[in-house]
């Protein structure tokens, strides 16, 4: 359990304590989306992305920055086929500044990032991981912009939530054991099987299958299955 | 061309296919065909007939005493590998955090249920490949 429970179960009526029994409970992605998209929501917005502000690409396109988001399927890579992201202000911004931002339809001057999306207001609160990676909550919407109070009550929010995204979607586990499940699928996968067939043989979706060989992958710091059987030969992990 | 998704509702209350069932129509980019089963054998004899099902969304209690942990294993057994999704009007009891040991890949509360968490899930789950040899 983490210490500061205290910070999101005061009494203060901006703090994130709506939203800590579902933080603490949520396993993956699916539960971060439930958690971030009834935030969105509960503040009038349409929709939430989360923004990947590092990339390896001279060209950086919305889809590949996207690492979780409720926009309308489709409309990223809309956006993507017809702009540059990586030239849009906002992404500019955000690479520059760690400072709470907002941005309108109406201020073509600043940006036209909104006009393009097709969203009247945007509200972006950067925040980061605990190995520092840096990331942009964004919240989308045809509503006004938010008083001070609100921006400061969903800055907290954002920060708060999203470090426990971080620590448990996408901290880079490398180096910490594997799980007993992870343990099975590994064997499996050194006695040749495919993810259906380890599917079916563990009682599992083929999803959670490929979902914890990435894991098992991240752990052993191997990029293919080939390499990861051989390094948990080689570690003596399995026989 | 909208691709077709075969999402297979498994719930002992009929009204909820009804329900469900106008809510996907909602979704966008999707064409989603719901099927119905109103218990666990029929639904496993139902997937196995029909290999095209993309998802199974699972009531959590079909019946008196039988929650998903009975359930969702009996899908796994008929040989079902897509993703099953649990579907409670409350998800407050601690075995929910158990989810993937009974074969279960996500829950959702029946009061979350939109369309754009239902685009999120399929997104999701047709998402991702098998991680290269």
């Amino acid at each position: 359990m983490l210490e500061g429970k205290d910070v999101g179960t005061s009494n203060n009526n901006w703090c994130v304590s709506d939203y800590y029994g579902e933080l603490s409970k949520a396993l993956n992605r699916v539960d971060f989306f439930r958690i971030f998209h009834a935030i969105a929501l509960k503040h009038k917005f349409d929709h939430f992305m989360i923004l990947k502000l590092f990339s390896d690409s001279a060209t950086p396109t919305l889809s590949d920055q996207l690492e979780l988001h409720d926009l309308p399927p489709g409309l990223a890579e809309e956006y993507d086929a017809r702009f540059s992201f990586g030239e849009s202000r906002l992404f500019k911004t955000l690479q520059d500044a760690t400072l709470p931002t907002k941005w309108t339809d109406n201020d073509t001057s600043k940006d036209l990032l909104m006009q393009q999306l097709g969203f009247e207001f945007a509200l972006c609160l950067p925040v980061h991981g605990a190995n520092g990676s840096r990331f942009a909550f964004i919240f989308l919407g045809d509503r006004d912009a938010p008083e001070l109070a609100e921006t400061q009550e969903l800055y907290y929010n954002a920060g708060y939530c999203f470090d426990f995204y971080f620590r448990n979607v996408l901290a880079n586990k490398k180096g910490m054991g594997l799980t007993a499940r992870e343990m099975e699928i590994l064997k499996w996968i050194s006695h040749g099987k495919t993810a259906s067939e380890i599917a079916l043989i563990v009682s599992v979706s083929e999803h959670t299958v490929n979902s914890h060989t990435a894991t098992i992958l991240k752990k052993l710091d191997v990029v293919n299955r080939t390499q990861m059987v051989a390094k948990a030969i080689r570690e003596q992990i399995i026989s | 061309m909208w691709e077709q998704i075969n999402i297979l509702l498994v719930d002992d209350d009929p009204a909820e296919e009804l329900i469900l069932g106008s809510l996907m129509s909602k979704v966008k980019n999707y064409r989603i065909k719901m099927h119905y089963c109103g218990d666990i054998d029929s639904a496993t004899s139902f997937l196995k007939d029909n290999s095209n099902i993309f998802m199974v969304l699972l009531d959590n209690r079909l019946g008196p005493g039988e929650d998903f942990r009975a359930t969702a294993p009996k899908l796994r057994q008929a040989g079902f590998i897509g993703p099953i999704g649990v579907i409670s009007s409350s998800l407050t009891d601690p075995y929910f955090q158990k989810i993937e040991d009974y074969g279960a890949d996500f829950r959702l509360d029946k009061a979350e249920f939109d369309p754009t968490a239902v685009e999120f899930i399929i997104r999701e789950y047709r998402g991702q490949t098998e991680p290269s040899e």
